[in-house]
């Protein structure tokens, strides 16, 4: 019966349950206290989600974001929400720190197999200063790389209509931040540079992101209550997108080395700006995020997205009331109609409103249910997996549970 | 007369009852008194309790120490502080380590270790009952409902 909420694919199933069986003992085992008690120079901390989503169509699958190579349809199902995560940090001397971060998810080769998401060393040369080097998250926008602690956020996954073209999570280089204290205020810099570890899948084939470069940075200003941020991104791609072999085997249609060059994400650079802006006092939370992403190939559309939240607590439960939206610029339709078809995928155009409900039933567990009104046009391919065009009229509603936890 | 004797353990009840809850205590800051800090603002106390802010105004590094979620403390200190629930600092907090920013403030179990731990460290800041303040802390923030 459980397994079944696997349903899409049959490589999920085992270590789907595998996820499960964890996320289980994890849940009764919750008894214990809350996040890094000791003192000792080691600790040990998790997270994790048991998801359950369904939407009202089986024209496209819904996904979290477009690293998962399958979404759900109008079924329950487990599989884009749902995760587990471990850390392990070693506090070597008060300023030095080793981290090891790993996490059980559904990914790009459509199977829960565990990755090292972090594994860094941390040492601050001074108390506000922090320098790290190895595998980091990155934060392309704001809260980009807690985005799977759904414990740690209020709505019961990051809007998708602005996190869905952020594939990516980790570097392989380095990051330093600073915070500046400017009287009661706090001014803070982060910037990193490193190369891109990963994968994206496109239909039944995968997108190789490994070796592209990334560089980032942003300005964070915090005034009391109010948190601001500006911060710009870009990454280099290094490899095509599979685009030929996903023609081959889905049309058998034969891509052209015109229409390949024409289409080339080699060498091309995608760059992302956003803005953010948070309130966080007594029993509100406001946010109110926007992005701008320049795409540099032919094969994907620039967009423009946001979203504003806002939450208020009444006891243990928050509702929240949201409203995102997405909209790309399309490109034309390129040398020919294979090059048009392709063009075609990477269209959003789209806005989502969504109301919820957190509550936080015991220490460290929450409970979250979501209701997500999508009304997009039926040309807003993009975001979904699985696309039925000639039905899919761009509107669906999407129901998701959620039980998150820490420990 | 069981019904006398029942108010007058009803009164005795509230004479005892009231007073206690009246003059609980109230929480104040504390630092390590020779770290040279004198008062902090509000929003001092919160940089440094988030982790926003880990320096003193003159340099030296602060060292907060938190109490653990069942001391009743902790809800008071974060509930007049930033007028935040509990899973909401937790939640703050697990952002803040998963995401590999940073870990939060060393935890310890009673007012009695809060001071211990002020006391031991130059940066050292905690809060505590305003009555179990003594001499070797300062006191730089007084929290006010």
């Amino acid at each position: 019966m459980i397994a079944k909420l696997f349903r899409p694919l049959a490589p999920v199933g085992l270590p789907g349950k595998l996820l499960l069986g964890i996320v289980a003992s994890a849940v009764l085992s919750l008894a214990s206290p809350a996040i890094a008690q000791s003192t000792s120079a080691f600790s040990l901390n998790g997270f994790g989600t048991f998801g359950l989503a369904r939407t009202t169509t089986d024209d496209v699958e819904f996904v979290r974001d477009i690293s998962q190579a399958r979404g759900v349809g109008s079924e329950w199902s487990a599989l884009i929400d749902s995760v587990l995560g471990l850390q392990a940090a070693w506090r070597v001397t008060p300023h030095l720190e080793a981290v090891v971060q790993a996490t059980s998810r559904y990914r790009y080769d459509r199977t829960f197999t565990p990755d090292i998401s972090w594994g860094f060393v941390k040492y601050n040369p001074t108390p506000n200063l922090s320098l790290r080097a190895g595998r980091l998250g990155t934060e392309f926008f704001m809260m980009a790389d807690s985005r799977w602690v759904g414990y740690s956020f209020l709505t019961v996954r990051p809007s998708g209509d602005f996190f869905w073209y952020l594939p990516f999570y980790s570097i392989h280089g380095a990051d330093a931040a600073i915070s500046v204290p400017l009287g009661e205020n706090i001014l803070r810099a982060k910037a990193f540079y490193g190369h891109s570890d990963g994968r994206i899948p496109l239909a039944d084939q995968q997108w190789d992101i490994a070796g592209s470069p990334m560089v980032g940075a942003f300005l964070e200003y915090q005034y009391g209550p109010w948190l601001a941020r500006a911060s710009y991104a870009n990454i280099e791609f290094k490899n095509d997108l599979p685009i030929a072999p996903v023609l081959k085997s889905a049309l058998g249609i034969d891509l052209s080395a015109q229409d390949a060059a024409f289409l080339a994400t080699r060498d091309t650079r995608t760059h992302y700006y956003s803005l953010g802006l948070v309130y966080d006092q007594g029993p509100w939370q406001a946010q109110l995020m926007l992005n701008h992403i320049e795409q540099g190939s032919n094969a994907l559309q620039c967009s423009d997205g946001g979203y504003a939240l806002l939450g208020y607590r009444i006891g243990e439960v928050t509702p929240y009331l949201g409203y995102s939206w997405v909209l790309s610029k399309a490109r034309g339709t390129g040398p020919s109609a294979i090059t048009a078809y392709v063009m075609q995928d990477s269209r959003s155009d789209q806005q989502t409103t969504f109301a919820g409900l957190r509550w936080d039933v015991v220490r460290n567990v929450a409970l979250k249910a979501q209701w997500d009104a999508i009304n997009g046009d039926s040309s807003s391919l993009f975001p979904y997996r699985q696309d039925n065009r000639a039905r899919w009229d761009g509107r669906m509603n999407v129901f998701s549970l959620t039980l998150d936890f820490v420990f | 007369m069981p019904f006398r004797r029942l108010i007058l353990l009803c009164s005795l009840f509230l004479l005892l009852a009231q007073p206690a809850a009246e003059v609980r205590a109230e929480l104040v800051v504390v630092v390590n008194a020779r770290c040279g800090v004198a008062a902090m603002t509000r929003n001092e106390v919160v940089n440094i309790f988030f982790g926003r802010n880990h320096q003193y105004f003159n340099g030296i590094e602060a060292q907060p120490v938190d109490l653990p979620d069942g001391h009743p403390d902790r809800k008071r200190f974060y509930g007049l502080l930033v007028g935040k629930d509990l899973s909401e600092v937790n939640a703050y907090w697990s952002r803040q380590l998963f995401s590999g920013r940073m870990q939060p403030p060393v935890k310890v179990n009673s007012a009695e270790e809060v001071l211990k731990w002020v006391v031991s460290h130059p940066g050292g800041i905690g809060f505590v009952d305003l009555a179990k303040a003594d001499a070797r802390v300062r006191v730089v923030y007084e929290l006010t409902p």
